[in-house]
């Protein structure tokens, strides 16, 4: 067992891990933040994206160990109290989402990429989500968020 | 701007509740031991070292399951051919018995401590194999001498099908001027919602009761199910279901981790979590498609169809899923004319069992199969017989003023307008410009093509004849509306609080909606499928809104002291006073038992649709590369009245791409050899990312409301399906066929293109 600290969601939390523990389960399951979502075992489909000092991330690639010192933020995270966060607001004005599974991540991996490019084209939209998978939208309309999220961001 | 859905505010901020986010005091976990080969007989199951593993409670195998007393999985729709034989049904067990007839087959459930002790014990059992020789493709499981799947079924065939008038279809080949034959598959898929499937099963011993979260379609079908397997009274089983990431079909009916973990949990006397992973989807929910279509098409001298002959080969799996033997039967047969006048049809299918993992119902299950083998030999012939694929269309289509048109197969279609939904397609599609756009990209080195596609579905007919709905009032005027479907992401909540709350002339923030409840199972209804809740549960809302006001009435003009009572607008008004709905159920009392005076159901019965469209696609290929590109999509669609537009229009989108990924690269492939599942993990099978579909979408409605329900809706889900199909892959073929490409089949990866294009090169060198 190794003893590690992290800030997630603005909480210092402090915890003992198992070695082989991945960080998306510490933080499923210990933590109980089930937004983060497990979609997949090959690291493909960024269902459990997260924001890890400034990066995204996903949380199913890294071990739980590795976070120690970190300062994350999940999707519960985003909202400002109950203000949503421009990303979450563009993804409900655009029916950017259908079952929602892929959801916390797609809004997570979308954050990362309007950090990176205040103006992304569907071009650099496309590449940004390459590693998230959607089964129920086509991606159309997710696309359509990550712009109009971008136009929020601006005003 | 305001959200599009009531569900997003949960969604969007990780507060869905799916099933592995469910939590109990006490939870044990739970791993799953499967079958690393295609076809083996088990001699010997060795749990001893697994159950003396650290933190591990309980192993199960066969023996437990047979205690107690599990029967075999349903085989879904009972069948019979036409000489009344039934369809032949392997014993299909919850954990492998004697032998184990696919990859990933469950052999073992471990329940221990931890998920990581579970599945480090799962490791520990020492199951005795005797390999044996594996059939993966239908062809290998019918040639003769084929090694059995199951011993007690000869030569694999589980039925033979036959739909339709054999004699009078030979007639009409007999006096044909021409004739067209093609053969198209529709490749195994595996349907992969992002949600992995996840339980949580706990019993309480003193109530006799179980609770079960589970991703599930709806309540009343999967309890049929787990009542039918367990042998529990299916009103012991409360099946709590919140949030479902995506179904498509293959989450209808409960899986054997369901009634295992149930299992464990009244044995152990602790809640028991399961949670699987992409690999369990992979090897253990039930595929998609795997089906083979040969049509063929008589025409007169002018182009008429005189007739369709249908010869289908379906694979089925390893045993009869949910809804397997359904597909290739049935569900082909129901729209085995298309849009088109066919004077005669017939349809055999062949129905065969291989070691694979066994297949349901997937987005559309068989409807987006036929209609792509429709639309292909449709083109097919137009191509051999010198017709233009446009005018041979127009001039097949069935016109609306024979509505309701009776085809030969039986079904009545009951409204429709082919034609002009097709000229509407034409027209959006910017048909005419084609030819200019063609040049363009032949300027630049890449082959165009553009494909049509009429398609035709018959949907919402469901398993039940009726679809009820219960409205309880609180004495703070909030309305809350129950049915028995299960969403997984079409947005039910919106639209049917839609429904309800505008039929009332209420504000929607006043109505509350429940799926699925366990505490109202009086009610009966079909769970979601078949694209049948806009015209099913929305007819029954909308019943239950109208029987609402019926019941108020009298309340009302009680209070308002007059008999002389209208209704608008939420409010009831006579004898020059008014009193609001909510004003009314504030004022009335609740009786002894709770209920409020307000409370009703409603129930109507809704029958079967037929949703119909043209879609019609551009692609644009690189023959350097291989790599196709969509470069223009239409999809102009008859779904009847539209009660959702935004939703629609991401159902559509949704439907065209998982359309675009059967079609350019979706593939569940088995080794021959081996019967090993090669495509099995994100990483060898490649779903469809975003931009597989960047180029212009144009999506319009052509309604034609259908009279057969409340609603006039025909329904969307699985229509996306239906048209993408044969829209892309005739693009296809038309960007390829000036090249001397004669046929393609799905998945066409630019590898699949590079090398067809070149052979076809060298051939005309």
């Amino acid at each position: 067992m190794t003893k590690i600290s992290f800030t997630i969601n603005g909480k210092q939390v402090s915890t003992d891990v198992e070695g082989r523990t991945l960080l998306v389960d510490l933080i499923r399951d210990e933590l109980r933040l089930t937004g983060t979502h497990v979609g997949c075992d090959t690291s493909q489909c960024g269902c459990c994206t997260i924001e890890l000092n400034g990066d995204m991330v996903k949380s199913c690639a890294m071990l739980a160990a590795q976070a120690d010192g970190a300062t994350i933020t999940t999707i519960e995270g985003l909202a400002k109290g109950d203000v949503l966060h421009p990303v979450q607001q563009a993804f409900t004005e655009c029916h950017g989402l259908q079952c929602g599974f892929c959801t916390p991540g797609m809004i997570m991996a979308s954050v990362g990429i309007l950090k990176a490019n205040p103006n992304p084209s569907d071009d650099d939209i496309v590449k940004g989500l390459e590693g998230n998978l959607c089964r129920c939208t086509g991606y159309v309309n997710i696309i359509k968020s990550v712009k109009r999220a971008a136009e929020l961001m601006k005003a | 701007m305001q959200p599009s859905r009531r569900e997003d505010l949960r969604l969007i901020q990780g507060q869905g509740r799916y099933a592995a986010d469910w939590n109990l005091p006490g939870q044990l976990y739970a791993a799953v031991l499967r079958s690393p080969h295609a076809a083996a007989r088990i001699r010997a199951i060795d749990t001893a070292a697994a159950l003396a593993a650290p933190g591990v409670k309980a192993v199960l195998t066969c023996a437990d399951v047979e205690r107690a007393g599990y029967k075999s999985i349903a085989g879904g729709i009972a069948t019979k051919d036409r000489s009344g034989q039934p369809m032949k049904k392997p014993f299909y067990p919850v954990l492998a018995r004697d032998h184990v007839a696919h990859v990933g087959q469950a052999v073992a459930f471990v329940v221990a401590d931890s998920t990581l002790a579970a599945q480090d014990a799962v490791e520990l059992i020492a199951v005795d194999y005797e390999e044996l020789t594996s059939v993966v493709t239908f062809a290998d499981a019918v040639a003769p001498g084929a090694p059995r799947v199951h011993d007690e079924i000869e030569g694999n065939v589980a039925f033979v099908h036959e739909h339709g008038d054999a004699a009078a279809t030979d007639a009409a080949f007999a006096r044909a001027r021409h004739v067209t034959k093609l053969t198209v598959d529709s490749q195994r898929l595996v349907c992969n919602p992002m949600e992995p499937r996840a339980c949580l099963a706990s019993y309480d011993a003193a109530a006799g009761r179980f609770t079960l979260h589970a991703p599930s379609q709806g309540l009343i079908g999967a309890r049929s199910h787990i009542e039918q397997i367990t042998g529990l009274s299916a009103k012991s089983v409360d099946l709590i279901v919140e949030d479902v990431g995506g179904s498509f079909g293959i989450r209808g009916t409960p899986y054997p981790e369901y009634f295992l973990a149930m299992l464990a949990a009244k044995e152990l006397g602790r809640p028991v979590k399961w949670v699987g992973s992409r690999a369990d989807t992979f090897l253990s929910d039930y595929h998609g498609r795997a089906l083979s279509l040969t049509g063929e098409v008589a025409l007169d001298e002018a182009g008429n169809f005189l007739a369709f002959r249908w010869s289908d080969t379906i694979d089925l799996g390893a045993y009869a899923g949910p809804f397997g033997a359904f597909i290739g039967t049935q569900n082909i047969s129901i729209t085995s004319h298309g849009v088109y006048k066919v004077p005669a049809v017939h349809v055999r299918s062949v129905l065969a069992y291989t070691n694979t993992t066994p297949i349901s119902a997937y987005r559309g299950a068989g409807r987006p199969d036929i209609a792509y083998a429709i639309e292909r030999l449709v083109d097919q012939a137009a191509h051999e017989h010198g017709f233009d694929p446009v005018a041979l269309r127009q001039r097949n289509f069935i016109a609306p003023a024979q509505m309701p048109y009776k085809t030969a197969t039986g079904p009545i279609y009951d409204s429709g307008d082919f034609p002009a939904v097709f000229a509407h397609a034409l027209a959006a599609a910017d048909h005419a410009g084609f030819s200019g756009r063609r040049a363009q990209s032949a300027a630049r080195g890449r082959l165009r093509g553009i494909g049509f596609a009429s398609y035709l579905e018959a949907a919402a007919a469901g398993v039940f004849n009726k679809d009820q709905t219960a409205a309880r009032v609180g004495s703070d005027g909030v309305i809350t509306i129950h049915c028995m479907a299960g969403g997984s992401g079409q947005g039910h909540e919106t639209t049917f609080v839609g429904v309800f709350a505008a039929t009332l002339g209420v504000p929607a923030a006043t109505v509350q909606y429940r799926a699925s409840d366990p505490a109202y199972d009086r009610l009966v209804g079909n769970g979601t499928g078949g694209s049948r809740t806009a015209a099913g549960q929305g007819s029954a809302f909308k019943a239950l809104a109208l029987a609402l006001i019926e019941k108020a009435t009298p309340l009302a003009a009680a209070r308002l002291g007059t008999e002389a009572v209208t209704y608008a607008a939420g409010t009831f008004s006579g004898g020059g006073r008014s009193i609001t709905l909510t004003e009314l159920a504030r004022a009335l009392p609740p009786d002894a038992d709770g209920n409020h005076p307000l409370d009703c159901n409603a129930e109507t019965s809704s029958p079967a649709t037929y949703p119909n469209g043209c879609h019609v696609a551009e692609v644009e290929i690189d023959p350097e590369t291989g790599v196709a590109e969509v470069v223009r999509y239409t999809a102009v669609d008859d779904l009847g009245n539209v009660l959702q537009p935004v939703l629609v229009e991401g159902q559509v989108h949704g439907g065209v791409v998982q359309g675009v990924g059967q079609v350019f690269g979706e593939h569940a492939v088995y080794d021959r050899e081996s019967g090993q599942f090669l495509t099995a993990s994100f990483m060898d099978y490649p779903m469809p990312r975003a931009g597989w579909l960047k180029g212009s979408f144009t999506r319009e409605s052509h309604p034609v409301p259908t009279a057969t329900n409340l609603m006039g809706a025909k329904g969307v889900g699985e229509s996306g399906c239906s048209g993408s199909l044969p829209a892309l892959m005739n693009a296809l073929m038309d960007a390829v066929r000036p090249a001397g490409v004669a046929d393609l089949q799905m998945p066409v990866t630019p590898g699949v293109l590079w090398r067809t294009l070149n052979d076809a090169a060298r051939k005309a060198a």
